[in-house]
């Protein structure tokens, strides 16, 4: 997904003045433009710099802070691989390692075609199924190395977002 | 009691600040309301360590080194961030808090290669290296371009750093060597945020800024676009204000440390702004701005030093014979003027100058042209901001002096007399019938007149190159040669009495920002005619722009020397697998070869580390020192060496010694490999020692310990255990009583010095290998003449193995910096791409 220069303008225009120019307000600010365009494009945030006449420099210093900013389109599908006590008792890390081999990212990337973000979370409260794995969502319980495998495959092929 | 009571009591205040009076380590003192309990401190003699702190910026509080006791104050306040206070009682530097700023400077170091603040030799090393020595990324203060002036080695020798708690690490982020003018190296920064805080103090914006956060946080721009893209206008402040080397000016880096600084004015344009330069023995090494409060342009920060030190810099006087310009003295080039010029006297002769002159200069030209040469004809161009002019003869002229290279190609032609006077050879040059040098910005002295109109002064700062002369008195001494009187000047004064209107008392601080120090499109592209980036490299890739310089890599070679694996071992050093057959079928232990990158490449010596005869390959381990190392390491496996020479030198003689004890360093771990493994199917018992400044530094570890009867590893910085050099260990078993026959020292020749100092009282044969001062390898160049015994060697023909108790080391130290100057020249004009190790492309695409 690219974003065209003028969507940018009119995106970042409408909510700097919903917001207004302030400094104080750069972080909401930031996390409306997240919001709509699930990440922050670097011409919105030039965009944004002009506008506010903060650097495009610092407002990447702050963005960048947070964990919750991203700067590349998130990918269609979200895997979370649980490595909580329990997922991790019952070998969720052999599961995680599995899906870096197989999408060749680290937790927190996207893969280069922006099928999947990858992700690791602590837990996601049904320990009972462990290990978990859930994409988009959806939980996928008691999961094996094969059962990924096939999981992956499912996702890969046409887009359904 | 009023603030006027209050500055009869103390005449050191006597403006209208209120002040307040507290206690600091018993002494009462006052303090301006507001001041900060560190910059009253230090006002009054008493030393609080910091990092963070800078005299022009406000509190920030990071580094917590500034550390104070207060009473009725809990815990340990940052003195830096805490405004001194009526009443208040504050005691520095007691035990506690030195024990803290201890730690606390620990745990910076921890992040920031500095085995060498702990190393205990490092005394004797300061003395053997008067100068930092270059390498491609720092791994300890020897070897990092800001040695001198790095605030955390100042600090940690006065807080006596002596061991760190646990081991050092290095960040191993990329090193940006892209930037125009600036290497911004991460692995040094200690986050001080004094960079980042300058950018905003004096620009009101941040071209940089701290992104990321955590053990991540660095120094960065905007999706880690580059400098040019983030709008830096390189004023170079925050290279001024860093205390370390993580960001250094690419070409002073590696300059020894100023021994004095002259401030002056800057005459690259009419802004005048006021410079600091550091001058080191009459050559001016940097500069920066005299207010740190304000930036200077990219031309007074970068440009002026590489202007002025070029190599083709004009340093003697030319006088065409027979249609040739040939090199000639002062006399001779004055009388081929007063020759040439004599019969053009009256409105055939023209005077041509720009308006960068000082009004000394200036006034001599007008008085030359009016009364000896009895023209009117004096042009003097006016300064423009951005476009650049150049004059036109006027009709009927036939002659012309020209100060400068600021004429019309097509007026060229028309002049049957052309006498130039310059700083750099121009097309003009080129066709003149007389060139002589002169002296350029900070070489000169004066008065000059900045665009507002104000006096600013000319202090000669720096010596020109040979026989350049001052504009005022080559004219003076050239009016003399004609018989004219009134030129008697001895001093530059002595004309600037004379001026006409007489100028106001010089004004030394403008107070201004200059233009060009916010728009780079207000700087100047030209000095006295000549562009000014075609002299400093910086600039070439300032005005290139955003995009990457065009790529340009060593040249393509059809050689038979490919490059099969090229890795990087630690930090800077690298072992690289070549084919050569034929080197790999005759080498034997000790030996070296020559390599050449391309054709135009310098020639290097690196030992041979190993070889396989099977296979025909051989194995050298390089170590980023300057250029020419440099395109080594930045060869893929697949692109193709020009050559390959070798084996050169003598082999170690290898015969049964009894006990052989090796210690090695840097490249010399990988280059003992083939040593031992001789030695020990000779039948020796071989104990290798290795060291390294610190833990991460050292490799090769199971291989000697597979290839020895004893392998031991030492870190200077106690990272390791044994704790020291490799000689400590060897030096500690002879003492104990061991027998050792031989040594052999394979290193640094500090680290071979060191060998041989140490093991001398103990009568033992002690070999150390000369490769490291080596240049061409054959004996033709005499760059690693050596004495041995009170005899002349040559380590590349005779060596590279001598008995290290009879070299003479003084010699060799001093000897091993006589190519310095164009070393570092050499890096100052390298291609971006050739710098950095990211956008390298292998040879053969």
């Amino acid at each position: 997904m690219t974003v065209s220069a003028q969507q940018n303008n009119a995106v970042v225009a409408e909510l700097l003045s919903l917001h207004g120019k302030d400094r104080s307000h750069l972080i909401t600010v930031l996390q409306d433009i997240q919001q709509h365009f699930g990440y922050l494009p670097r011409q919105a945030v030039t965009q944004l710099a002009q506008r506010t006449g903060i650097s495009a420099n610092e407002i990447y210093g702050v963005a960048t802070f947070y964990a919750q900013f991203r700067f590349i389109p998130p990918g269609e599908h979200i895997i979370q691989v649980c490595q909580g006590t329990a997922c991790h008792v019952r070998g969720s890390w052999q599961l995680l390692q599995e899906l870096q081999q197989r999408l060749g990212i680290k937790p927190g990337q996207t893969t280069a075609d922006g099928r999947f973000d990858l992700r690791r979370v602590a837990c996601i409260g049904c320990c009972a199924l462990a290990p978990v794995v859930t994409v988009d969502g959806n939980v996928h319980a008691r999961m094996t190395p094969k059962e990924i495998a096939l999981l992956v495959k499912q996702h890969s092929g046409k887009k359904d977002r | 009691m009023s603030s006027v009571n209050q500055a009869k009591v103390n005449p050191e205040h006597k403006h209208k600040t209120p002040t307040v009076k507290l206690t600091i380590d018993g002494r009462v003192v006052a303090a301006k309301k507001g001041q900060t309990v560190l910059d009253c401190a230090g006002e009054n003699g008493i030393l609080i360590p910091h990092l963070c702190s800078h005299p022009v910026l406000p509190p920030f509080g990071a580094c917590r080194l500034c550390l104070v006791e207060i009473e009725g104050m809990r815990g340990y306040p940052t003195s830096c961030s805490t405004p001194a206070e009526e009443g208040m009682v504050v005691r520095t530097g007691t035990e506690a808090l030195k024990n803290l700023q201890r730690n606390i400077l620990s745990l910076i170091i921890l992040e920031h290669p500095g085995a060498c603040l702990l190393c205990e030799k490092r005394q004797i090393c300061d003395e053997f290296r008067p100068d930092a020595e270059k390498a491609g990324s720092a791994t300890g203060c020897h070897s990092c371009g800001s040695r001198d002036s790095c605030e955390v080695r100042r600090l940690a020798e006065n807080l006596g750093i002596k061991e760190l708690p646990v081991a050092p690490v290095y960040l191993n982020r990329p090193i940006e060597k892209t930037h125009p003018f600036i290497d911004h190296d991460p692995n040094l920064c200690i986050l001080c945020g004094r960079c980042v805080r300058i950018c905003k103090h004096q620009h009101k914006t941040s071209v940089i800024d701290f992104t990321d956060r955590s053990s991540r946080t660095r120094i960065g721009r905007a999706f880690d676009c580059s400098l040019i893209e983030a709008g830096c206008t390189f004023c170079g402040s925050c290279v001024d204000v860093c205390p370390t080397g993580a960001l250094a000016e690419r070409y002073a880096k590696w300059q020894p440390a100023p021994d004095k600084s002259v401030k002056s004015t800057c005459t690259f344009c009419d802004w005048a702004c006021e410079l600091e330069f550091g001058i080191k023995q009459d050559k001016l090494i940097c500069t920066k701005s005299a207010n740190e409060n304000i930036p200077v342009c990219a031309l007074g920060k970068f440009a002026l030093a590489e202007f002025l030190n070029g190599s083709g810099r004009l340093h003697s006087c030319y006088v065409r014979t027979d249609g040739i310009l040939r090199e000639t003295d002062w006399q001779e080039a004055l009388a081929a003027v007063k020759d040439r010029l004599w019969n053009y006297r009256g409105d055939k002769f023209a005077f041509i100058c720009d308006s960068t002159g000082t009004l000394e200069d200036r006034f001599i030209f007008r008085k030359f042209t009016r009364d000896v040469m009895q023209s009117p004809n004096y042009i003097e161009l006016e300064g423009a901001d951005q476009a650049f002019k150049r004059a036109a003869v006027p009709a009927g002229v036939k002659a012309a002096f020209i100060s400068g290279g600021c004429i019309e190609a097509d007026s060229l032609s028309k002049l049957e007399v052309l006498i130039i006077q310059d700083c750099y050879p121009s097309e003009a040059s080129g066709r003149a019938d007389v060139v002589l040098p002169v002296r350029v910005l900070a070489e000169t002295e004066g008065t000059i007149k900045d665009r507002f109109g104000r006096h600013r002064p000319l202090l000669k700062a720096c010596e020109p190159p040979k026989a350049a002369g001052s504009e005022w008195m080559i004219i003076c001494r050239l009016a003399k040669t004609f018989g004219a009187e009134g030129f008697n000047y001895e001093f530059v004064a002595d004309i600037t009495k004379q001026l006409n209107p007489p100028p106001a008392p010089p004004e030394i601080q403008t107070g201004q920002t200059p233009g060009p120090a916010q728009d780079l499109k207000q700087m100047r592209t030209h000095f006295r005619g000549h562009r000014i980036d075609g002299h400093v490299g910086g600039l070439r890739e300032l005005n290139a722009g955003p995009e990457p310089a065009p790529v340009s890599m060593p040249a393509q070679t059809k050689g038979t020397f490919e490059i099969l694996d090229n890795r990087r071992l630690v930090p800077n050093t690298h072992e690289i697998v070549i084919r050569a057959p034929q080197v790999a079928s005759k080498a034997q232990p000790g030996q070296f070869v020559i390599v050449m990158v391309d054709e135009k490449s310098e020639r290097v010596p690196y030992t041979l580390c190993d070889w396989n005869i099977q296979t025909g390959t051989i194995t050298i381990v390089v170590q980023e020192k300057g250029l020419s190392s440099r395109k080594l390491i930045l060869c893929k496996p697949g692109s193709k060496l020009a050559h390959v020479i070798g084996p050169l030198g003598v082999p170690l003689e290898i015969k049964k010694y009894g006990t052989v004890a090796l210690a090695a360093g840097c490249y010399g771990i990988a280059a003992i490999i083939p040593v031992a493994r001789a030695l020990k199917n000779a039948g020796n018992t071989v104990l290798a020692v290795t060291e390294a400044r610190t833990g991460y530094l050292l490799y090769y570890g199971d291989r000697l310990r597979e290839l020895s009867d004893e392998h031991v590893q030492a870190a200077i910085d106690g990272s390791l255990s044994p704790r020291g050099h490799a000689v400590d260990v060897i030096a500690g078993r002879l003492k104990s009583g061991e027998k050792i026959d031989c040594v052999i020292a394979i290193g640094c020749p500090f680290m071979m010095m060191l060998t041989a100092r140490e093991t001398k009282p103990y009568g033992v044969k002690t070999l150390a290998a000369l490769n490291p001062i080596m240049l061409d390898g054959t004996g033709m160049c005499g760059a690693c003449r050596l004495t041995v015994d009170g005899k002349m060697k040559f380590a590349c023909v005779d060596g590279p193995f001598f008995d290290a108790h009879l070299i003479d080391w003084d010699e060799l130290k001093d000897r091993r910096r006589a190519y310095s100057a164009e070393e570092i020249h050499s890096l100052a004009a390298t291609a971006p791409a050739e710098r950095s190790h990211t956008c390298a492309r292998p040879i053969n695409r």
